[in-house]
């Protein structure tokens, strides 16, 4: 299965342990809602859309998500964060056709 | 027939075709997910009193051009400690085919409960979102967006 486009961003670029950061997770997703008509051959697009985003620290989740498909194509889901320390954070996603990938972003607080 | 009366019928038939069509197109049933917003909102609160509070802070725009692409905002008043913080934020569209946008569980290691992301809506509507606190209540926002191409189909 060809891997998805995704990519967690932290906002700021720079942070120490226990401070409050945005974490960002953007994935190229097509979210099709399954009422729109594919114009060259007038079928349904059939319903393909992110339904599970799990955000996981150290292999602890501590922000799980469930998603319809409402929400944009290609969707960046931001959430804060408070940095405990160093660790991996690992957002894992699952979409209602049953394809699951996962991404990852090292986190290293200065002081 | 009249041309008069001929005319006044065919642009009636059009204008509520016009009316009807897209609303048919949009309530349309999607699996198990369509369901009104009250039906919703009441399938998360389990029936439970929701309350409107201030320190539900939802961020939307008032216009949006493009209904496909709408970021919205919400922001909840909350120390985040273990003793009391937002247990989840759930993200309607009142008027889409399925309601229901996200649903965000937090714990109290987010240390700010806040959400973002970008909605799809079909058509001018109120996005509401509702918070569950730790300590069972429901607190709500919404906002009223006026969408000028839908964002749907």
């Amino acid at each position: 299965m060809a891997k998805r486009k995704s990519l967690i961003k932290v906002k700021p670029k720079k942070y120490k342990t226990g401070e409050v950061v945005k974490v960002s997770f953007m994935v190229m997703h097509p979210m099709a809602t399954g009422t729109s008509k594919n114009k060259k051959t007038g079928k349904l697009i059939p319903a393909h859309y992110v339904n599970e985003v799990q955000f996981l620290f150290n292999g602890k989740p501590f922000t799980t998500m469930k998603t319809w498909e409402s929400l944009s194509s290609n969707p960046v889901f931001t959430i804060n964060f408070k940095v405990p320390g160093k660790g991996e954070l690992k957002v894992v996603y699952k979409d209602n056709q049953g394809e699951v990938n996962e991404s990852t972003k090292k986190i290293k607080p200065k002081g | 027939m009249q041309r008069r009366s001929f005319l006044r019928g065919i642009g009636m038939a059009a204008a509520a075709s016009a009316v009807v069509s897209p609303t048919i197109v949009m309530a349309a049933p999607k699996g198990g997910n369509a369901m009104s917003i009250d039906a919703a909102i009441k399938a998360v609160t389990g029936g439970k009193a929701v309350t409107k509070s201030a320190k539900v802070k939802l961020k939307a725009p008032e216009i949006a051009e493009n209904g496909a692409v709408v970021p919205v905002t919400v922001t909840v008043d909350s120390p985040m400690t273990d003793a009391d913080y937002v247990k989840a934020i759930h993200v309607f569209a009142s008027k889409n085919g399925n309601v229901r946008c996200a649903d965000v569980m937090l714990t109290p290691a987010n240390g700010k409960a806040m959400f973002a992301a970008r909605i799809k809506l079909g058509t001018s509507q109120d996005v509401v979102a509702l918070v569950e606190t730790s300590s069972g209540e429901f607190l709500s926002a919404s906002q009223n967006v006026k969408v000028t191409i839908g964002g749907c189909g």
